[in-house]
């Protein structure tokens, strides 16, 4: 008695999670999604100290997250 | 340096009626050349961590920690434990039992496992050691019995989400065919975090290391050949020399669980969708890996493949051993 | 579509990584759990003979059991150096008088007036609180308190994310609030009121100065929505897109402006307060895409912003995370980072008024609400030490070129720098322990 891997029950699924026609992943794909780096805002403390600067020279602010107050800067 | 590992498996297609009581928790250390070993009990095996430091403290903390943590998982999916998680979803079986985060991983985990043997290898298979008992006799279960006992196997009768798990009735599940193995990752893991220095951690014949030993040498690991057939004429077999650089090591099957019958022998490996054991199995498969877990489920899946095991095993191209 | 091959160790890989990684992240070691982490960052920034800041940043977050985040920031900075003052160079020494009302400083014949008393510092804390409300909803709110000698900011956010489809989609709804006053040193000065300048000894200079105030303070809010979608594309890429409405009322002029009034040969003949709108509408679109290459991960987002001043603005924003293993420290990363930046001008930006026209009710002369472009370019260094705390470093170097939008330059002005380039260097140390 010999048991067979069915590699095609495994393809379509691997499929759909890579596909164009359908966005997202399982659970068990979010190797890399799940890394630091990869976080919209990997470097908070980066991006606060530049929308500071950027705020106080530019007449632009928020976007990516609230533009806000704050400084007497602008 | 070697470092003597016994192989003392604990997967779930060994089904063990023992009760395991657990063991006082205590941890031992003792200086090496070069470093630090720290043991201790824990999954019914003896567990070794070795540290290539001469930091004493560092030692006793990583020795801490990792043993922490694998009586954590211990006592969390140890299916002898009536306190864990898999005791729990077991006797409850029928009604919706409540999971965390990590159990869901690690169901997650199963499921892959499952659908990547199309169904050989199933964690709700343990219920078939109610029809099996590999004692060295001929006592083979009749038919009925196998098949009785096979109504309440199938992981697709099972219904899991992030937050809670439903096994049928008379179902059970077990984590003892990943448990260690897991274990032992996550040891790596906290071993990281905590030193840059190389660590070597075993339980009970599943092990990895963290790097390559100082000055980029290998790790020298001997297992113990666990063949007892050998051991009749008293010649004792020699150990297998596996040299690891990075990565881990996990050893399935056990060559002295079986059954024979009119001169056919009946391994302890069982094929979860016909409750029969596998024909002509491999007695252990010894396979390296990048993760513990990894390299227990190839060698679990290659004892699964009977004849073909060493096929399977070289068409996945990894290293392994295969004892028949 | 690529058919990658497949084996059962690439996908025993793939599910091995899910298990120990997502475990790794979503709960906390025992050792770790309910301990803090915190950063720590300094910053440094200069521009070429204008100001220069430090900023240093203290962030504590603790991550309780239950997934309850506390984040805790406390920031400090320092301003010192002179900044455009707004009135346009001239041939000969021009007198300003200084926002307080005590003293007057001259600038040299061709060059930018700039008044140089600026020097501030500021205390700044926000503490925000996130949990999860449900599996698939989070909850967060915040308080913001910014103090400098002249400014007070208090502010409050709230926000709600709603996840589907196996958290692969989340939609984001947000507010915030903020209400600051303005309490500038020699008061409030009155729009389109000309500076003072001329004796400051004379008996009458301290009723005559008090005569182009309005008084001693005053104050502005700003409330915010913003509405945010991500979505998980594959297992490499991660989208998300915003759209944020942003209102401010109340006192938007800065106190320390004016705007030269030149005759037809380009002299100034007076220089006057700088007068704003008391009302701002800007309405934002922003998009940012991860994608994580075999080892590099691409960082990129552009924004594109309008309001109701007429200003429409263009950043593109990108990272390129390029791991560098042990080669350079533990764990080591380099990291280039590039920003370009364009705005159009404000309908009432004027870089000076010609004597002969009637004053408008709004202009300024501020170059900051002006045509502008602007490119940042740096590099980022961060690597493992003492037991995975992250030491990083970040060189970068800022360029803003104000342009010309078209207005015509009379006599002395065709001789003089009217939109002076900007050069800032920016130098920042940050450790996470």
């Amino acid at each position: 008695m010999k048991t067979k891997f069915k590699l095609t029950l495994l393809v379509p699924l691997i499929v759909s999670a890579t596909g164009c026609a359908s966005l997202g992943v399982e659970p068990w794909e979010r190797d890399l999604l799940a890394k630091d780096e990869m976080s919209l805002n990997a470097s908070p403390v980066d991006s606060a100290l530049d929308d500071h600067i950027y705020f106080s020279k530019e007449a632009s602010s928020g976007g990516k997250s609230f533009g806000g107050g704050g400084c007497g800067c602008n | 340096m070697r470092f003597i590992v016994q192989p003392l498996h604990f997967t779930f297609y060994i089904f063990d009626e023992i009760y395991l009581k657990k063991n006082s928790r205590t941890i031992t250390l003792n200086k090496n050349d070069d470093g630090y070993g720290i043991s201790f009990n824990a999954m019914a095996s003896p567990c070794e961590v070795i540290i290539q430091s001469s930091d004493k403290q560092l030692a006793i903390k990583l020795g801490n920690i990792i043993a922490d943590e694998v009586w954590r998982i211990e006592d969390k999916y140890s299916r002898y434990d009536k306190d864990s998680i898999c005791s729990l979803i077991n006797t409850r079986a029928g009604q919706s039992v409540p999971i965390d985060q990590e159990t869901y991983l690690l169901l997650n985990f199963a499921e892959q496992c499952y659908q990547l043997s199309d169904g050989s290898f199933d964690i709700s298979s343990g219920v078939l050691r109610k029809a099996w008992l590999f004692d060295g006799s001929d006592n083979l279960p009749s038919k009925v019995k196998v098949s009785a006992a096979l109504k309440f196997v199938g992981w697709r009768k099972i219904n899991f989400d992030q937050q809670q798990i439903t096994l049928a009735k008379n179902m059970e599940i077990d984590f003892g065919g990943i448990g260690k193995e897991y274990a032992v990752d996550r040891a790596i893991i906290l071993a990281k975090q905590l030193t840059n220095k190389p660590v070597l951690v075993n339980l009970g014949g599943d092990l990895a290391v963290t790097c390559s030993r100082l000055n980029n040498k290998n790790w020298q690991v001997a297992i113990e050949h666990p063949d007892v057939d050998s051991t009749v004429n008293h010649s004792k077999p020699a150990d297998m020399i596996i040299s690891l650089k990075q990565g881990a090591l996990a050893t399935s099957g056990d060559a002295r669980r079986f059954l024979m019958k009119n001169g056919k022998r009946y391994g302890h490996i069982l094929n979860a969708k016909s409750g029969w054991p596998i024909d002509n199995a491999p007695r252990s498969i010894t396979v390296v890996a990048p993760q513990c877990i990894q390299a227990g489920i190839l060698a679990t899946l290659a004892l699964l493949q009977g004849l073909d095991a060493e096929q399977f095993l070289t068409e996945q191209e990894i290293k392994f051993w295969v004892r028949r | 579509m690529k058919k990658e091959k497949l084996n059962i160790k690439a996908a025993l890989t793939l599910a091995t990584t899910a298990l120990l990684g997502c475990h790794n992240l979503a709960q906390a070691e025992p050792t770790e759990k309910d301990s803090w982490e915190f950063d720590a960052a300094f910053l440094f920034y200069s521009e070429v003979d204008r100001v220069s800041a430090g900023e240093a940043i203290f962030n504590a977050k603790k991550t309780f059991e239950d997934e309850d985040v506390l984040n805790l920031k406390l920031t400090i900075d320092a301003l010192t150096g002179a900044s455009a003052n707004g009135a346009v160079a001239q041939p000969t020494v021009q007198t300003f008088t200084r926002p307080s009302g005590n003293g007057q400083y001259q600038v040299e014949p061709g060059e930018t007036p700039l008044d140089d008393t600026f020097h501030d510092t500021r205390v700044q804390l926000n503490g925000q609180w996130t949990q999860p409300v449900s599996s698939n909803l989070t909850a967060s709110s915040g308080v913001h308190i910014s103090k400098e000698y002249d400014y007070l900011s208090l502010g409050l956010n709230g926000n709600l994310a709603v996840d589907f489809d196996r958290k692969n989609s989340t939609f984001l709804l947000g507010f915030s609030y903020f209400q600051d006053t303005f309490t500038p040193e020699g008061g409030i000065p009155n729009p389109l009121i000309s500076m003072l300048i001329g004796d400051r000894n004379a008996p009458t200079w301290d009723d005559d100065f008090a005569k182009t105030r309005l008084g001693s303070e005053d104050d502005k809010t700003t409330a915010d929505i913003l509405l945010g979608f991500t979505q998980v594309i594959n297992r490499r890429m991660l989208m998300q897109f915003n759209y944020s409405y942003s209102t401010v009322d109340g006192y938007l002029n800065d106190p320390f402006k004016i705007v030269s009034i030149v005759d037809i040969n380009g002299v100034t003949q007076d220089n006057i307060y700088e007068s704003r709108p008391d009302s701002r509408v800007k309405q934002s679109l922003y998009a940012q895409s991860m994608y994580h290459f075999d080892n590099v991960v691409l960082d990129v987002s552009y924004r594109y912003m309008w309001d109701d001043w007429e200003i429409e603005s263009h950043t593109i924003d990108s990272r390129f995370r390029i791991p560098m293993g042990d080669s350079l420290g533990k764990e080591s990363y380099l990291q280039p980072h590039f920003r370009f930046y364009q705005q159009s001008a404000a309908d009432f930006y004027r870089p000076f008024l010609l004597e002969e026209n009637a004053l408008p009710t709004f202009v300024s002369a501020d170059y900051r609400i002006g045509e502008m472009a602007a490119f940042t370019v740096g590099l980022k260094y961060g690597m493992l030490v003492n037991d995975g705390n992250e030491l990083a470093f970040r060189l970068e170097y800022y360029h803003q070129t104000p342009t010309d939008a078209g207005f015509e330059e009379p006599g002395v002005l065709n001789d003089v720098e009217l939109y002076p380039t900007i050069d800032a260097v920016i130098v920042q140390v940050t450790y996470s322990f």
